[in-house]
């Protein structure tokens, strides 16, 4: 399978972290490189292979060599393990082409989506950024279930409604991945994080590969660990800048709850004879309205750091600026107003 | 530049023609010059297009774009980071604030005040849904400000361009601005306007719910008036917890030595007092961790702040 040689800059960088687990990434090269060279897109791809994966460092060296030094592969190898959300950093900084194509380190999706992908993005109408969605799903009914599952609790919290945010497959404009500041596990959320910098995101149903079956278990810690992943997400996209509105709220609802159960007791100990010591409940209460004062005061907390940290981040992004062009009337100063700017000046 | 005036728009595309022709009508009769920066916060409809129509008529305008819609503080926010005359004006983009109250605002900037705000005397909308949780929003602002304000929801507003770089607008802050400021050392200053009813599309920004406006107010009332110490904000609201704290060790004392019941000995003041002590020692401690923060800050900012309370104070002393 022999292609043209990249000439000049690359118009799509292909960035593949190699960070969890990797499959024939040889074969992976040369059908999504063939197909590119279909659409005629020069590419460059970039392997960002973490610590833990060095095995596959040998294949990409041998990859490398055969297709030439012409700049079209590059391996970064990170010096630890740092995860995914790092390698997709690192490789999406070294990209030089205009489009970013982010792919997982094995099969997921047939290339031959791409071209839709392109449509999507470069077509009228076009959007900032294309997720893949693996549909149908052939995947075990455990997997679809937990995938569901997630995107309901995804979609619930943030409003939003995707499908397969986890899907590797997302093809971007770069000025969307300059903005993503990506760390931790939110590389699992890349569309809302887009979404929320004010970028427009599509869906595009992908045929899913036959390599991508197969039912994979997680441990309790990998759920817990995705849960608070998606509480983060949920914080950082609604409440970066007003950490009050987040803290508070709950804060204010736990104290709420807690005032109306002691209220309760303490009306019914009026009306009944019921002691209030007996009641268990009236410790939940006083406990309740304790975590609510808690709660309440770290978002203070989180006030004072942005404040004092980052008062210049502005909520808003700008699309564009447009100065007015057309024909300036110089303005007649009259004598009365000149007279009040002098006495500002002055004064 | 001696006027920016800042309007942000979403969603007006039947008014946004009118709006400009109006504006720039009174904006002519001032005499002065001035720009006008129309802020379109993500609309969805044709508002973008109108725009551009005007831009090409008009060099006096600068449009901004928002990516998606930020809601009006942003969007004023933007207008501010943009604005380069002297003076700033707000209003709305739905034409019911009435450009010709511009001289109005300025001859009261002229008179030295920074902050002038307009007060829709006359409403024109509905009690229920609008006017009275605006009432109410702005009762509370009051009182835990210290600077009654009648109408805070107003946008029409003019304010001396020191004053409003300063300002740093988040959340629904631009419902505040003008206590804000007088918190932080300025001379704000209220004027009846006129208000007019809606004559295009209806009404976007809904009503701010009353515990988002108690939020906020916590968080400027610590920034502005606590920032270089906030161990002292975290004692103040600690306070109704020592008063538990104290009622109930004292009634818990009187129990235990003076009732002194034999049996049905009652646990709930002994156990209400480590409550409240806990909550007490609690806020008291994020006091300190406050001030840790603020400590290693950028102190830069928060001297920003500062400073422009001694803008306002020294510009009383001269006017």
């Amino acid at each position: 399978m022999r292609r043209a040689k990249l000439r000049g800059e690359p118009e799509v960088s292909v960035v593949i972290p190699v960070v969890e687990r990797y499959g024939d990434l040889r074969q992976l090269y040369h059908e999504f490189a063939a197909e590119l060279d279909r659409l005629d897109k020069p590419a460059e791809f970039i392997f960002v292979v973490d610590d833990s994966q060095r095995g596959a460092l040998p294949v990409l060296r041998e990859l490398q060599n055969d297709v030439g030094g012409s700049g079209e592969i590059l391996i970064i190898t990170l010096g630890g393990a740092f995860g995914e959300s790092a390698a997709l950093t690192l490789g999406m900084e070294r990209a030089r082409g205009e489009r970013i194509l982010t792919l997982a380190s094995y099969f997921q999706v047939d290339p031959q989506g791409l071209g839709d992908a392109f449509e999507a993005l470069d077509g009228p109408g076009g959007v900032d950024m294309v997720v893949g969605r693996r549909h149908p799903r052939i995947d075990s009914k455990f997997n679809r279930l937990q995938s569901r599952l997630f995107h309901s609790a995804v979609g619930r919290l943030t409003g939003t409604r995707f499908h397969d945010i986890s899907c590797g497959f997302k093809l971007m404009k770069r000025r969307v991945s300059r903005e993503l500041n990506l760390y931790g596990g939110l590389h699992r959320f890349i569309p809302l994080l887009a979404l929320s910098r004010g970028f427009t995101v599509r869906e595009i149903p992908l045929r899913q590969r036959d390599e991508d079956r197969g039912t994979r278990y997680h441990g309790t810690g990998a759920y817990l660990g995705r849960l608070l992943d998606i509480l983060t997400v949920f914080f950082l996209t609604k409440f970066t800048r007003t950490p009050l509105r987040f803290f508070g709220l709950l804060g204010t609802g736990l104290f709420a709850l807690g005032f109306l159960i002691d209220l309760i007791a303490v009306v019914q100990r009026a009306m009944t004879e019921q002691g209030l010591a007996d009641r268990p409940i009236l410790l939940l209460g006083v406990l309740l309205m304790v975590l609510g004062v808690q709660t309440l005061s770290l978002g203070l907390i989180g006030e004072i750091i942005i404040f004092t940290h980052a008062r210049n981040i502005r909520e808003y992004q700008v699309a564009e600026v447009i100065r007015g062009v057309g024909p300036r009337e110089v303005p007649r100063p009259e004598p009365e107003s000149l007279e009040s700017k002098q006495a500002a000046t002055a004064s | 530049m001696d006027v920016s005036i800042v309007i942000p728009l979403y969603n007006e595309e039947e008014s946004v023609g009118a709006l400009h022709a109006e504006v720039t009508a009174a904006a002519e009769r001032l005499g002065r010059e001035y720009e006008l920066i129309l802020v379109d916060d993500g609309s969805r409809d044709r508002t973008a297009e109108k725009l551009r129509e005007i831009c090409d008529r008009d060099s006096r305008v600068k449009v901004i774009r928002f990516r998606r819609n930020y809601g009006q503080t942003a969007a004023l926010q933007a207008g501010f980071d943009h604005a380069r005359g002297q003076v700033v004006i707000t209003l709305d983009g739905d034409l019911q604030n009435d450009p010709n109250d511009f001289g109005l605002l300025l001859q009261h900037i002229d008179e030295g005040y920074d902050v002038v705000s307009g007060w829709r005397k006359n409403r024109q909308d509905k009690m229920v849904s609008r006017k009275l949780p605006s009432m109410a929003a702005n009762w509370l602002i009051g009182k835990l400000t210290g600077t009654p304000i009648h109408d805070n929801g107003c946008t029409l507003k003019a304010y001396r361009l020191e004053v409003v770089r300063k300002a740093s607008l988040y959340a629904e802050m631009h419902r505040f601005l003008a206590p804000m400021m007088s918190l932080s050392g300025s001379r704000t200053k209220e004027v009846v306007v006129n208000h007019r009813a809606r004559q295009f599309g209806k009404s976007k920004y809904g009503i701010s719910r009353i515990w988002k406006v108690f939020l906020d107010l916590l968080t400027i009332k610590m920034l502005l008036g606590f920032i270089t110490r906030p161990a002292r904000y975290f004692a103040i609201l600690s306070l109704p917890f020592l008063m538990g704290t104290l009622l109930a060790l004292a009634t818990s004392v009187y129990i235990h030595f003076v009732w002194t019941p034999q049996n049905d000995y009652p646990l709930v003041f002994p156990s209400a007092t480590i409550l409240f002590a806990f909550a007490f020692a609690h806020l008291i401690v994020i006091g300190f961790l406050a001030e840790l923060v603020v400590k290693v800050g950028d102190f830069k900012e928060v001297e920003a702040v500062l400073a422009t309370a001694e803008f306002g104070g020294s510009h009383h002393a001269e006017s």
